[in-house]
């Protein structure tokens, strides 16, 4: 296959093509459990394979997909064809970034193959789950686990060819219960990188995972019982199970180089970051210091080689506080130095990645972290907090179409007044203007605060994409913020 | 083609009948084309060709479903793929009711909604439609941006229960046109769905992204206070907030499980304004429906709220199942949702700009990220997007940035509507994630709402 594959690459390259490359997927598999009030609604299995083609021709893309490997020269040339189409129409001819030709292999940290499990004991361990989490107050129980492994092999015109083997695992519980005036609560765990060194199905600790059905069956109740969150001017205090949601949506997307350039703006929108911006926007107070780091050894957002075939890297966008990175693939950094008239990015950050063999290739978020800081842990934070809220877990988000502003709503919420923690409200919600907040964080968690938060399904792109990824974030704290509306 | 999949899914019936198999198999087939345009550019111009088939085993009160990308010559695969999911089902584990087992009466096929000239268009001709809805509107600093999606979406099912097939086959198509200025950064954009070739209509387009274009170049955009606004939200922001009443709203499993606004009390009552009328009605070929649904059940015109008053909620069968209800002939994958229009003349945005007014009025096109803030009380915030505009009561009109709000549904369709349009539209509500899956809503071209607040307001884009 891969000789066949190569064939075609030359083929297309010698018919005028500037770069072609090729993602075969041997296998793609997926098994997706889960329980609702004891009922098993759930149990599907997926399985699909095939090759997706990219093809540049006088600066433009044309792609094409198939899972019928019989015949790949009609799909190279179809792909062909859509780039010829396309090369009707162009404003700014597409070039990509140099890279290094990579014979390589990645393997994602797995100790037992999830597809190897008994489905038996997935079952059990969803019962075991379920019957832990029936208990008074609790009016919906879920428990799910989500499973994929997927195979891939890039090849493209410019002599890389590199192997991937990975496999995911995701699980959550979710509990709701509904208050005195019949409006529902909940409450959810998700499976995060927990101080181990690999996700397979090792990762799905009964004992974990047991501890935690305990605490969020008692979060819940809290919560029933509790008075409606206030709305007011408060510091707020974000848990890494809210913390991550923020800076996906808030710095994540806004800081992707293709939004910023302007390709989402039919769909995911833009960005309120100028190429102008980069090395002077003040993002936030000088306690912030965000990267993006694929190079994680234990996340959904560290991969080997992104599909461009470039080597994951650690690398900073926002250094205490200032504007300097972006997550960039080989098309927009080219692109960026040249309308910017300057050097914005050195290469391509390899952050290029598809959903699926029949899905393009864009920039996505690797694991986008911020570092952790000098104010201590939890407690001490609380501690030298006046006025506040300490919020965890997402229930909604809303982001403005330049990620300019946004309003999040949190599944705890506790209120702080002189250094304590005093009583739980009810439906938290905070709102904000994304650079006065970034520039209100007062306070960052040390790294007994840090945590690795798995995102299952960020979503991008037309046809639209969903990637894995992670957010490595320590609890932080931002002053004036409004609350309860 | 269509014969070749009823054949084989036929012989796969017999192969799982003669092997003691009890299952049910949906096949969904899809071609799809998307040109993307970027930066006044053709950024991406894409074609999907895939056939998905879905397995499901089912033995006395256990399930299981197994789905495969595959290929209609790949017979052995399918058969496996069949072997594998009667062996999974096995293992699963019982449900605390009996799922019900889709049994056909009779074989049901509809084309009628199928265009092979809207689904096969070339890539020149879509560029040419695309120039031409745009023509003479791009700038040095305004760019275009947006989709031209097309495709045809086959879906067929078969089960052990019966020998009888369900066939469906559509073409639809998805455009939205988006100019946008690269400093300034804001946005308009007008989109269209089309079921067949007749229905698109690029000067129509061309008409709406002028006329936004026009009052955007003429006036500086700015801050408007936050406070209470009389609102008229056009068909995209409509069809928005539908989407998701029908959501927390109408579904009778999502009730069940707490995540609704309304409760069976409420059924009879009045829940919503009397200018409000919601019916599922799948003969309006624009929203790409099923006459009959999953399980074989007929889809005639369902009323969910006439004049105010619910009439009841939807089921999927699983639910129903579940909790002990009728099924209602909701297990599709969308259903067909159309609002009736109100008795308002004005059929185009600049007859409501031109409109007199008593009170500045805020033209919300948009709603850009929703999301449901609290289900019990039918919250949803959300942002203005592509093209607001504020009609000012002495007839000028001011751009104002993007405002967020923060409202319970159950209010804006309740009684503060002041008025709906005569004019209607298909809205395209398709989203692209996995399998094309054609949808879209019938709406009102306008709809004003009073006195709602804004609960933020951009100082900036
Ligand atoms: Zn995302």
């Amino acid at each position: 296959m891969q000789q066949e594959i190569k064939k075609q690459i030359e083929r297309i390259h010698a018919l005028g093509a500037t770069y072609v490359d090729a993602r075969w997927y041997p296998f793609e598999e997926t098994n997706e459990l889960f329980m609702v009030n004891g009922n098993l609604k759930n149990t599907s299995f997926s399985r699909e394979s095939g090759v997706g083609v990219r093809v540049l021709y006088k600066g433009a893309w044309g792609f094409s997909a198939s899972s019928d490997l019989g015949n790949l020269a009609a799909l190279f040339d179809r792909a062909l064809d859509n780039a010829r189409a396309a090369a009707e129409r162009v404003t700014f001819p597409i070039r990509l970034a140099e890279k290094d030709a990579i014979q390589a292999q990645f393997t994602s940290p797995n100790q037992i193959n999830p597809f190897e499990v008994p489905l038996a004991d997935k079952v059990a361990f969803l019962k075991a789950m379920d019957d832990q989490l029936n208990q008074p107050g609790v009016f919906q129980r879920f428990s799910g686990l989500d499973f994929t492994r997927k195979q891939i092999v890039f090849m493209d015109s410019e002599g890389s060819q590199i192997e991937k083997l990975i496999t995911e695992v995701f699980a959550r519980l979710e509990v709701s219960g509904l208050d005195d005036q019949g409006q529902m609560h909940d409450r959810a765990f998700r499976l995060n990188q927990n101080g181990a060194s690999s996700r397979g199905w090792e990762s799905i600790d009964l004992g974990l995972f047991s501890q935690n059905a305990e605490r969020i069956v008692e979060e819940l109740r809290q919560t029933l019982v509790a008075e409606p969150c206030p709305k007011d001017d408060r510091s707020v205090i974000l848990l890494p199970g809210i913390m991550y949601l923020q800076t996906h949506e808030t710095i994540g997307h806004p800081l992707e180089l293709d939004r910023i350039l302007g390709y989402e703006l039919a769909f995911a929108g833009g960005s309120f970051v100028r190429l102008e911006d980069f090395g002077k926007l003040r993002y936030g107070s000088e306690k912030l210091t965000a990267r993006a780091d694929a190079t994680l050894p234990n996340s959904p957002g560290s991969f080997g080689y992104d599909d461009d075939g470039v080597i994951c890297q650690n690398n900073l966008l926002i250094d205490k506080g200032i504007l300097v990175g972006a997550i960039t693939g080989r098309q927009m950094v080219e692109e960026a130095n040249a309308k910017a008239r300057r050097q914005i990015f050195d290469g391509s950050g390899g952050t290029n990645r598809a959903t699926a063999f029949y899905r393009v290739p864009i920039e996505r978020m690797t694991n986008i972290n911020i570092d952790p800081g000098q104010d201590g842990n939890l407690e001490d934070i609380i501690q030298n907090t006046e006025r506040g809220i300490v919020l965890d877990g997402d229930r909604s988000w809303s982001i403005g179409s330049n990620r300019e502003q946004f309003h999040f709503a949190t599944e705890m919420g506790w209120l702080v007044e002189d250094g304590r923690r005093t009583r739980v409200v009810k439906n938290p919600t905070y709102k904000g203007d994304t650079l006065k907040f970034w520039n209100s964080l007062s306070a960052v968690g040390d790294s007994s605060t840090w945590e690795v938060v798995f995102v299952p399904n960020c979503g991008k792109g037309q046809p639209n994409q969903i990637m894995q990824l992670g957010h490595g974030v320590p609890v932080c704290r931002f002053d004036n913020v409004r609350i309860g509306e | 083609m269509k014969e070749r999949i009823l054949q084989t899914s036929r012989e796969l019936r017999a192969y799982a009948l003669q092997k003691g198999y009890e299952i049910s198999l949906f096949y969904h087939e899809e071609d799809s084309y998307l040109m993307r345009f970027a930066n006044s550019a053709i950024s991406l111009n894409t074609n999907e060709h895939l056939i998905r088939l879905e397995v499901q085993a089912y033995s006395g009160k256990k399930r299981a479903s197994y789905e495969l990308i595959t290929d209609l010559d790949h017979i052995d695969e399918i058969k496996q793929a069949i072997d594998t999911t009667a062996e999974l089902v096995q293992h699963a584990q019982p449900l605390n009711y009996q799922p019900t087992i889709p049994q056909y009466s009779a074989s049901f096929e509809d084309e009628s909604s199928y265009d092979p000239t809207l689904a096969q268009m070339s890539n020149d001709e879509k560029l040419q439609f695309f120039n031409a809805a745009v023509a003479g509107l791009e700038t040095e600093e305004i760019k275009l941006s947006g989709i031209f999606s097309c495709g045809e979406n086959i879906v067929a099912m078969i089960n052990t229960r019966s020998e009888h097939t369900q066939f469906f086959r559509t073409s639809d198509a998805q455009i939205t046109t988006v100019l946008a200025h690269s400093q300034l950064k804001w946005e308009v954009s007008a989109e269209q769905s089309a079921q067949r070739k007749s229905d698109l209509n690029a000067a129509a387009l061309h008409d709406d992204l002028a006329f936004l274009l026009a009052r955007y170049q003429q006036d500086t955009p700015r801050q408007i206070p936050l406070g209470s606004y009389d609102i008229v939200f056009g068909s995209a922001a409509i069809a928005g907030m539908l989407r998701f009443m029908n959501w927390i709203g109408f579904n009778g499993g999502a009730m069940k499980r707490g995540y609704s606004c309304l409760s069976e009390e409420k059924t009879g009552q009045k829940v919503l304004s009397e200018k409000f009328s919601l019916v599922d009605d799948p003969s309006r070929r624009e929203t790409f429906p099923f006459k009959k649904d999953y399980m074989g059940i007929e889809r005639n015109p369902f009323p969910i709220i006439k004049d105010g008053v619910f009439q009841g909620f939807t089921w999927y069968q699983d639910d129903a199942d579940e909790f002990g209800a009728q099924p209602t002939g909701h297990t599709v994958s969308h259903n067909s949702l159309v609002l009736q229009s109100g008795e308002q003349k004005v059929a185009s945005l600049q007859e409501l700009a031109a409109m007199p007014r008593q009170k500045d009025v805020l033209y919300i096109p948009f709603l850009h990220y929703m999301n449901i803030v609290n289900p019990s009380k039918g919250v949803f915030t959300g942002s203005s997007r592509f093209g607001a505009l504020l009609l000012k009561k002495d007839g000028s009109v001011e751009i104002p940035y993007n405002v967020r709000l923060t409202q319970s549904l159950l209010d804006i369709f309740g009684e503060k509507v002041a008025w709906l349009s005569q004019t209607s539209e298909a809205y395209n509500t398709s989203a692209s994630y996995g399998a094309r899956n054609p949808s879209a809503v019938i709406t009102p071209l306008f709809m004003q709402v009073n006195d709602l607040e804004i609960s933020h307001s951009n100082a900036s884009y």
